[in-house]
This record gives C-alpha cells, sequence and structure tokens, in this order.
C-alpha cells in the first residue's frame, strides 16, 4: 500500500505549553485512519501542521512524500480538508461560498456538488449568517467531498450534524475509500469511527498512546464475558486473567484477558457452561482505559 | 393586555442591571460629545468670529449636512444659534442611531440568537420584552435629555438659557425615540437582526438626504420629516417645542403599530419573506481577489463616500475663506504662512488633514486579512492550492488601489468644491489641488507598509497602526501652534513631505519614502508566509 501521509516524533510549542510532544502514524492509500482524543489532545495541532497553517518545531510530516511546510501548495492540490468549525463569511450564500472553494481548490465537480447539496439537503440560496451549526458543516462538508483528492482531512466533520446527515457523511466516506483514496478522520464520534476507521490512532496531551487496527487494539484489552455454570462459579474468579467478577447464584460476570481464554473456557467446562457470552471491548472502552487512570 | 405583558418588569429590571455600563458610556458619551463644546464654540466665535461663521454656514452646501438657522441677518446669529445649527441636527442622528442599534439587540436580536425561546418558557408575557426594551429605551433617552441641558446650563455661556438647553436635550432624547420606534416596527417586519438594522439605519439615512434637500429648497417641507421634528425647535432662538409634540406622536403610533404587529406574528418569523442569495456564485467572485473585494466592498464604498464629502465640505469654506480666517486667533494661526495666498496655506493644511483620513481606509483593509484569519473564516481556505503570498498580495493590492482612488476622491472633491465656492476668484487649478493629494501618495504608502509589517510579524498589534496615524496626524495639526522641536516633529511621518501647494515638490524625499515602504511590505511579507496562522491558539 502506497504510504501517503507520514508523521514520525512531531512536536510543537505554543509559548511554554508543548501542544505535542510525539506524535507518530502513518496513513496509507485506500485506508481511514481514526485520530481520536479529547478536546486539547493535539488533535487539531496535528492536523494544522499537516495543513501548513503552523509550522511544526521537530520531527517528520509529510503528505504524499512532500514536506508539509515546505511544499505545501503542491501537497494541497490533492487534499480536501474540513474543520470542525466551519465559519463562514455571513453575507455570502452556502452556494457562493462552496463554488469559491472548489473553484480555489481547483479541481471541482458541479454534478457532484449538486447531487450533495441535494444529499445534505441544504438550502444554498440563503445566507450564511442565517445557517445553524449543522447547515455550515454541511457546506464545508459538501466543499470538500465536491472536489477530487487523493488524501481527505476531516477534523471532527460531523459536529452539530443530526443523525441521518451523520449516516450520510458516513456513506459518502465509504465511497471515497472504496475508490482508494485515504482518509483521516479526527471525531469524538467513537461509534463514527468504529463504523468507518480501519486503523485507529489514540492521541493523549500530545502523545500516540495506542495505534493500530481495532483488531490489535481489542486482542490487547479485555472482553467481558457472561457466564452461567452448572457448578460452583466462583471458581473462576481466582484464575488468571479475570478481573472485575461479579457473581449472582451460578451465573458471573467479568472481563478477561484475550490470551487467557483458552484457561477460562476449560475451567468452565469442567463445570459444566450452560450459557456464555463474551462482548469484545467498543472503542469507547478502549478510549476510556486511556484517560481513566 | 396585562397577561401580553406579564413579568415585563422583572425583564426590565434585568436589562438595568445588564445594561448599566453600556447607559453609561452611552449617555455620558454622547451627552458630552452634544453638550461640551460649548467652551470651544465659545472661543471660535470671539470677535468675527459669528459672522464669519454665519456666512459660511449660509452656504447651501453646509446647510445640507448641518442644516439651517432660523437667524436671518448675521447681526442676530448668537452662540446659542450656532451651537444649535451647527450640533444639533447631528446628535440627533446620532442618538437614533444609538436607540436602534439598542432596540434592535434586545428584540430581533435575541430573537436570532434564541434567547427569546428561552426567556418566553417560563412565565413571561408574548410582548413582554418589547415593551421592557422601549422602557428602558425611554428610560435612557431621559436621563440623557436631562444630562445635556444641565451640563449646556452649568457653563453659563452667554445666549445658551435654561429653556434652550432643556429644548435641545430633549429634541437628542425625543429623537432617540424616534429612532427606537423606527427599530421596533422594523424588527416586526424584517426576516432577520441584520435586515432590521439595515434597514432602520438606510430609513434614517433617506431622511437625512431628503431633509439636506429640503433644507435647502423649502424648509417647511422638512417639517413633515421625523427628523426634522429634531432639529427645528431651533433652540435658544424660536424655541418652539411644536415639533416634539409631533414626534411623540408619531413615536406612540409607530410603536402602537409594532406592538400590534408583533402580537399577530410567529416568534422568529418576519412580515417579509427572507431575500432569496444565490445558488451559484458569480464568476467574479470566484478568486481570491474577487473574494476580498466582495468583503471589503461596504467599507470601502462607504469610505469613499466620507472623502468626497469631507473633501466638499473644507472646499465650501473657500469662499468665505479670509472671515474664517479672521473669526479666531487659533484658526489663523493654523493656516496663515507669510507671503503665500490664504487659498494655498488653507490648501496645503487641509490636504494633510484629508490625506490622514484616506490612510485609515487602507489599514483597515490590510487589518481585514487577519480579522478574517482569526475567525477562522479562511481554515477551509489554506487548505487548497491558494498561495500565503496570493492573499497577503492581493489585501496590499487593495490596499494601496484604494488608497491611491481615495487621494483623487478627497482632492478631487475639495478642489471641485472649492474652485466652485471661489468662483472666478480663483488662483487655483483642480489640478494643483491632484498634485497638493498625491503629493501625501508616499505617507498612505507607509501606513500600508507598516500594517503590512505588523501583520507579518505580531499581527494582533494591528491596531497600533491606527495609533501612530492619529499620533501623527496630531502632531501635524497642532504643530503650527505648539512649535514642536525639529526631532520630534520628524516621528510623523506626514512631515517628511513637503506641503503643496504652499512648498516645492521634493522628488527624493517622495522616492525615499516609496522605496521604504514597499521594503515595509516585502519585510512584512517574508513574515507572513513563514508564521503560524493564528487558529484557536
Amino acid at each position: 500500500m502506497t504510504e501517503i501521509v507520514k508523521v514520525q516524533g512531531l512536536q510543537k510549542k505554543f509559548g511554554k505549553f508543548q501542544a505535542l510532544s510525539d506524535v507518530t502514524f502513518q496513513v496509507s492509500a485506500g485506508e481511514v485512519v481514526g485520530f481520536i482524543g479529547p478536546n486539547g489532545s493535539g488533535k487539531s495541532t496535528t492536523v494544522r501542521i499537516l495543513l501548513g497553517i503552523i509550522k511544526r518545531d521537530a520531527g517528520i510530516a509529510e503528505i504524499f512524500g512532500k514536506d508539509v511546510w515546505k511544499e505545501s501548495i503542491e501537497i494541497h492540490k490533492r487534499i480536501s480538508y474540513v474543520p470542525g468549525d466551519v465559519s463562514l463569511w455571513g453575507n455570502l450564500t452556502g452556494g457562493e461560498i462552496i463554488d469559491l472553494f472548489m473553484k480555489l481548490h481547483g479541481s471541482g465537480n458541479k454534478k457532484k456538488r449538486d447531487y450533495l447539496i441535494d444529499r445534505f439537503e441544504l438550502d444554498p440560496k440563503k445566507k450564511a449568517k442565517t445557517y445553524s451549526k449543522g447547515n455550515r458543516q454541511k457546506v464545508g462538508l459538501i466543499a470538500a467531498l465536491s472536489v477530487d483528492s487523493d488524501l481527505y482531512i476531516f477534523d471532527e466533520p460531523t459536529s452539530g450534524l443530526d443523525p441521518l446527515m451523520e449516516q450520510i457523511f458516513q456513506e459518502e466516506v465509504e465511497k471515497i475509500k472504496e475508490s482508494g483514496k485515504a482518509i483521516l478522520l479526527s471525531s469524538h464520534i467513537l461509534s463514527e469511527v468504529e463504523r468507518l476507521a480501519d486503523k485507529v490512532v489514540i492521541i493523549r496531551q500530545g502523545e500516540i498512546v495506542e495505534a493500530g487496527t481495532l483488531d490489535e487494539l481489542r486482542h490487547l484489552t479485555r472482553s467481558t464475558i457472561t457466564l452461567e455454570t452448572g457448578g460452583d462459579v466462583s471458581e473462576i474468579a481466582n484464575l488468571e486473567g479475570v478481573f472485575n467478577f461479579e457473581q449472582k447464584d451460578n451465573q458471573a460476570t467479568f472481563s478477561a484477558d484475550n490470551q487467557y481464554f483458552d484457561d477460562i473456557l476449560m475451567k468452565a467446562s469442567k463445570l459444566g457452561v450452560k450459557k456464555f457470552e463474551s462482548i469484545p471491548p467498543t472503542l469507547e472502552d478502549l478510549f476510556m482505559r486511556h484517560y481513566e487512570g | 393586555m396585562i397577561q401580553k405583558l406579564a413579568r415585563w418588569n422583572i425583564l426590565f429590571l434585568q436589562y438595568l442591571k445588564r445594561d448599566w455600563k453600556k447607559m453609561i458610556i452611552w449617555i455620558a458619551g454622547l451627552g458630552l460629545f452634544s453638550a461640551a463644546y460649548v467652551p470651544a464654540f465659545e472661543e471660535i466665535t470671539k470677535g468675527q468670529g459669528l459672522i464669519g461663521m454665519y456666512e459660511t454656514l449660509k452656504n447651501p452646501a453646509m446647510i445640507s449636512m448641518v442644516g439651517p438657522t432660523p437667524i436671518e441677518a448675521a447681526a442676530g446669529y448668537t452662540l446659542g444659534a450656532f451651537y444649535a445649527q451647527n450640533m444639533l441636527l447631528f446628535c440627533s442622528l446620532f442618538a437614533m442611531i444609538i436607540s436602534v442599534l439598542h432596540v434592535v439587540s434586545h428584540t430581533r436580536k435575541e430573537e436570532d440568537l434564541g434567547l427569546t425561546e428561552l426567556v418566553r418558557s417560563f412565565e413571561v408575557g408574548r410582548q413582554a420584552n418589547s415593551f421592557a426594551t422601549m422602557t428602558e429605551t425611554i428610560f435612557i433617552n431621559f436621563l440623557l435629555a436631562l444630562f445635556i441641558a444641565i451640563i449646556m446650563i452649568s457653563f453659563g455661556a452667554d445666549t445658551i438659557n435654561a429653556q434652550g438647553s432643556f429644548l435641545f436635550g430633549a429634541s437628542i432624547g425625543m429623537a432617540g425615540m424616534i429612532g427606537a420606534g423606527i427599530a421596533l416596527l422594523m424588527a416586526q417586519i424584517m426576516p432577520t437582526s441584520s435586515a432590521t438594522t439595515g434597514s432602520s439605519l438606510g430609513l434614517i439615512g433617506l431622511l437625512y438626504i431628503v431633509r439636506a434637500a429640503t433644507d435647502i429648497s423649502n424648509t417647511n417641507l422638512s417639517m413633515i420629516n421625523p427628523l426634522g421634528w429634531t432639529y427645528l425647535t431651533y433652540p435658544f432662538t424660536e424655541n418652539n417645542w411644536m415639533p416634539l409634540v409631533f414626534a411623540l406622536i408619531f413615536s406612540v403610533i409607530i410603536a402602537i403599530i409594532a406592538f400590534a404587529l408583533e402580537g399577530a406574528r410567529d416568534m422568529g418569523a418576519g412580515y417579509l419573506p427572507e431575500r432569496e442569495g444565490r445558488a451559484n456564485a458569480k464568476k467574479s467572485l470566484l478568486s481570491v481577489r474577487g473574494l476580498f473585494i466582495k468583503l471589503n466592498k461596504g467599507t470601502i464604498i462607504s469610505w469613499f463616500v466620507t472623502f468626497v464629502v469631507m473633501g466638499a465640505a473644507y472646499g465650501s469654506i473657500y469662499g468665505d475663506m479670509q472671515t474664517f480666517l479672521e473669526s479666531s486667533e487659533v484658526v489663523k494661526q493654523m493656516f496663515t504662512h507669510s507671503g503665500i495666498s490664504i487659498e494655498e496655506s488653507f490648501t496645503s493644511t487641509i490636504m494633510m488633514v484629508l490625506i490622514s483620513l484616506v490612510a485609515i481606509l487602507p489599514i483597515a483593509i490590510v487589518n481585514k486579512l487577519f480579522s478574517e484569519e482569526s475567525r477562522l473564516r479562511l481554515s477551509q481556505l489554506y487548505a487548497t492550492k491558494m498561495t500565503r503570498s496570493r492573499l497577503y498580495w492581493t489585501s496590499i493590492g487593495l490596499a494601496v488601489i484604494s488608497g491611491i482612488v481615495g487621494i483623487l476622491l478627497a482632492s478631487g472633491g475639495l478642489g471641485g468644491t472649492a474652485i466652485n465656492a471661489m468662483g472666478d476668484d480663483g488662483t487655483m487649478d483642480l489640478i494643483d489641488f491632484l498634485v497638493a493629494g498625491y503629493n501625501f501618495l508616499p505617507s498612505v504608502l507607509f501606513f500600508i507598509g507598516l500594517a503590512a509589517l505588523v501583520l507579518g510579524w505580531v499581527p494582533k498589534f494591528g491596531k497600533a497602526v491606527y495609533i501612530y496615524l492619529i499620533y501623527s496626524f496630531m502632531l501635524n495639526y497642532f504643530g503650527g501652534i505648539l512649535d514642536l522641536p525639529e526631532g520630534l516633529s520628524k516621528t510623523a511621518i506626514q512631515s517628511w513631505l513637503p506641503r503643496m501647494p504652499m512648498e516645492d515638490f521634493d522628488a527624493t524625499v517622495f522616492i525615499t519614502i516609496t522605496v521604504v515602504s514597499i521594503l515595509l511590505m516585502i519585510i512584512g511579507y517574508l513574515g507572513y508566509n513563514r508564521r503560524d496562522i493564528k487558529e484557536g491558539v
């Protein structure tokens, strides 16, 4: 797979505040990388460095093998970007702003624009000052999706959108992905990332704390297991890799390290399994694990 | 009715609490502006000053700007008559505009922001908010009128008597109420708060222009103009209270109409449908240049109009130049230099004033780029193939062009009117005025260069350029009276340039300052091209 985005050991300070201390990740063609982290963790700073809007202090940041600061204009010809807070000129209409963005980008597709305006149910004749947050976001999304790019950078793109519109956004992203484009999706909405992302990068206080495919990440953590046995279920509690054991009669709920599944199942089958349910961790569980101590 | 106004008194008290700082600035600011010039006017009108002023203000161009006086001979022109003629219309206009902005901010604006929705969910009447706002506005304008009257009386100046002062203050307060009424009415009709503000101010502007025409042709016709009901009270001369009665009746009637309209409409809706914009952009918008022209269009046009009007205002004095200059020692000292005709001497000083004014617009255009940046409106544009250098040089280019056109308008406005006013006695051609104006072009370029430098390296200090402009203007304007040391006066850029037509053109200085200005722009560019874009930092 072609490497589209390469970030290595990225650092950035604002005055005395160390916004990024060590950020490393890659995005390849045909891949959606979910970039998650709470407010102030450095997501937007990383994105802005990638766009060449702000200059990094140290580290490597390349897109299409080109330096993001020195060759930003070359890079910009082939990328699309939607900020999390789309801010528009109040006295222009949504339609005018979309046209302007497309023109400045260069490779706009009028048909796609009209199709997207229709899909997102935007009224392009209204002045931007009358738009709600969600409608402003739609303007940014339509402008970015109407142009043909090789990399799409979305910084919390669906903030303010209703669930129906979120769904449409996700469908459109899936289409882009299928056509082999790379996508960097920074988001708070973990279900969205879970649905779209092949890889997840978790950032915390300017540092990457976890990166990998969802499966890989899941493997590193624990599943939630509900088990009902014929014999005394409490014997399970003392096994290695079993945590948060809670028992009610002969039914127990606990979390288990994935690598000890075999031992747990062997023991359980001796007791006579009546019911066995395993729920893999959600992205939210993974996420929370990094932020709750 | 009682139910519709339920709890208006709570909202009213809440507004007083919320607005007390605004009220102090409003009353003190506008009040002092209206009343505190009495000593200054006393100074100007000493000796033969009043006669000079009377002659100057008899000029139709001046009447169209400041309004008429009932006095028919220079001998009867008193300080009070002069003060009322010169100040009342403008102060009334300001009072109206501030009241419009205030009423819109508490009615339609709160509706647009969704605050009204929240307030209405409580046990609050449908019209309580409008009623509370209007009560507050009446209260403020009443205090304003009282404040103005007391300040004026306190000076104890000749012919500025108590009755006239109260009428003067009341006229301004009543002007505020007319504005409040118009705004409340428009708030019901228009679909958004910006349309409400726009249409209310537009209407007031229209009233102002109509009265300019009727004041010149037939003052009686100005009596059917709501704006006329303010300055036609003629305080200190005729002391006519009748127009205020008309104004009161008018305000009450439009307020009642507004309340009736409000009672019958949905919250957030207006009687006029929202105007549809374009679904597709015009070709002219589709470039960085097109975008920035569109963004700056309003500012550019209104400043261009200001340049012409200011030029014309000063130009209209040329006819009575002698009387004006002899009106006071201070004025004389400022504008006369031995061995040079008064017109030329006056032109050289006034040109400095006008071109300093012209410099404001280009600075504003350069600073606009940073305000767009910090308001995140360019975020998505940075990610296109548009370059920073395109953004920067487009703004600088627009600033330079608007400076060049601005000088043309200001010096042309001055020259055109002056030549007209001087008639056959004129000693100067239009070209003399234009040359004198363009002689100051390097100073405008210098201010652009300074603004560009700040934009590139320390963008948050954009306002500092205005402070330097004011500083250097003051230094030049009062330099003649104060006899400043050479070193100090040279800290103002205008001081380096010769004052044409009084002095001769100096090509070396002209070229040097131009080159320095261009260098500043280039240094600014180097900074702009490599600094972090200030976004949410």
